[in-house]
C-alpha cells in the first residue's frame, strides 16, 4: 500500500471505464466528491443518485440482471443501513455486485486521533460477517484492486468490493 | 375497489413479452394465472426494494415494459424511493401500486389511515417528471377502468404510477422462500442472458 493518500478521482474513472461499467450508483459523501463529479462530468456513464444506499443496492441489481454492468459507490455508513438490500439483491441471489466502500473513519484511525469513528471500527468486521472480499484502494498504486474485485465478483457470481480509506483527490 | 386476483387476470390477459415483478401477495397469487419466463418472484430479496429492482431493470432493458406490482407496506419502508423514481424511472417502467392500506401476509396489520400515496407520489416529483418528464400519477378503482386502461398503461411512454385499491377474497398460497439465484437465473435466460457473472 503507498504512503500516498487518496487515488486520484481522474484516474479511478478512468479505470472503471477501462473496466466496461455502465452506471454508477452513488449517494453524495464527504470522501468520494471529486470521485462523484468526475463520473457525473463523463458522459459515458450513467450516474444514479438515488435517496437511501439500499435503494443502490437493489436498483444495481436490477441494473445486472437486465445485462447491465454497475458499480455501488457507498460510504460504510450506507454500507451498514443497506443490510437487508445486500442479503436480498446480493448473497441470496448470487447477484455479482461491484462495490466502492468509503471506509470513513480510517485516516483518523490511521492518525491515532481520538475518539476512534465506530464507523472505522465495524466496516472490516462487517465485510468479512457478509464474506465479501474486499481490497484496499488508498492510493493510485492502489487501482489494480479494481479489477480484481470486478473479477472476483464475476468469477464468483458474488458481491465483491474495495475500500477506500481517504478522500479522492482530483 | 379492486379484487386482486381480478386485476392479476386482467395483466396476464394483456401482457405480452414485458417483465413483471411480483411483490409480497403477488408472487404467491399471479403464478396461480401466469408462469411466464419474464415473471419474476421478488418476495425473498428485500421488501421494500421491487420498485428500485423494477427501476434497474426498466433502464437496462428499455426495449421492453417493466410492469412492478408494488405494495403499500413495502413502499413505507422506502418512501425516499419515490423520489429517486421522481427523477430517474424511464418511459417503460409501470408500477401497479396495489393499496390494500395493511401488512396483509403477517395478519393484515394497519397502518396509519392518514397516509395518502398519491400525495405521496406528487410530492415526489413522479407527475410530470421521470427520465422522460413525461410521469403520470393515476388512481384506478374498478376493475372495468382498470380493464380499459390497461392497453394504454402498457404503450403509452411513461413513467406510469397506478395506485389500485384492492382487497383480496382468494385463496393465498404459502410463502416460499427458496432458489433465490434460481429465480434470478430464469429472468436473465428469458432475457438472452448468461445466468451468471
Amino acid at each position: 500500500m503507498s504512503a500516498n493518500q487518496g487515488a486520484s478521482a481522474a484516474k479511478t474513472l478512468a479505470a472503471i471505464k477501462t473496466l466496461g461499467f455502465t452506471h454508477v450508483l452513488v449517494i453524495p459523501d464527504s470522501e468520494s466528491a471529486r470521485l462523484y463529479t468526475a463520473i457525473n462530468e463523463d458522459p459515458d456513464i450513467d450516474l444514479i443518485q438515488p435517496t437511501r444506499e439500499g435503494e443502490s443496492i437493489a436498483i444495481a441489481a436490477g441494473l445486472w440482471t437486465g445485462g447491465q454492468k454497475p458499480l455501488v459507490l457507498i460510504q460504510n455508513t450506507g454500507f451498514m443501513e443497506a443490510g437487508d438490500a445486500l442479503r436480498g439483491c446480493g448473497m441470496g441471489p448470487r447477484v455479482p455486485l461491484r462495490l466502492m466502500v468509503g471506509w470513513r473513519g480510517y485516516g483518523g484511525a490511521m492518525a491515532e486521533k481520538l475518539p476512534i469513528d465506530s464507523a472505522y471500527t465495524y466496516t472490516e468486521p462487517l465485510l468479512k460477517a457478509w464474506g465479501i472480499p474486499y481490497w484496499p484502494l488508498m492510493s493510485d498504486d492502489d487501482l489494480p484492486a479494481l479489477e480484481q474485485m470486478d473479477r472476483t465478483a464475476e468469477e464468483t457470481s458474488m458481491p465483491a468490493a474495495v475500500i477506500t480509506g481517504y478522500a479522492f483527490t482530483e | 375497489m379492486i379484487e386482486r386476483m381480478d386485476l392479476f387476470r386482467a395483466v396476464h390477459a394483456r401482457r405480452t413479452d414485458e417483465i413483471t415483478v411480483l411483490t409480497m401477495s403477488a408472487t404467491l397469487q399471479y403464478p396461480l394465472v401466469s408462469d411466464h419466463e419474464l415473471d419474476f418472484d421478488f418476495l425473498a430479496f428485500g421488501m421494500g426494494h421491487a420498485g428500485d429492482f423494477g427501476l434497474g431493470l426498466a433502464l437496462a432493458r428499455p426495449e421492453r415494459k417493466v410492469i412492478v406490482f408494488k405494495g403499500d407496506g413495502g413502499q413505507l419502508m422506502s418512501l425516499g424511493s419515490l423520489v429517486t423514481l421522481g427523477r430517474y424511472a424511464p418511459g417503460n417502467l409501470l408500477v401497479l401500486f396495489l393499496e390494500n392500506r395493511v401488512y396483509e401476509q403477517t395478519g393484515s396489520q394497519s397502518f396509519s389511515d392518514r397516509v395518502d400515496f398519491d400525495t405521496l407520489a406528487r410530492g415526489a416529483g413522479i407527475e410530470g417528471g421521470g427520465a422522460t418528464g413525461k410521469g403520470k400519477i393515476e388512481r384506478i378503482e374498478t376493475i372495468e377502468a382498470f380493464e380499459e386502461a390497461l392497453p394504454r398503461l402498457l404503450t403509452e411512454e411513461g413513467p406510469h404510477f397506478v395506485i389500485c385499491p384492492v382487497v383480496n377474497h382468494e385463496h393465498v398460497p404459502p410463502t416460499s422462500h427458496t432458489n433465490h439465484a434460481g429465480r434470478i437465473q430464469k429472468l436473465r435466460k428469458g432475457l438472452g442472458l448468461p445466468a451468471g457473472g
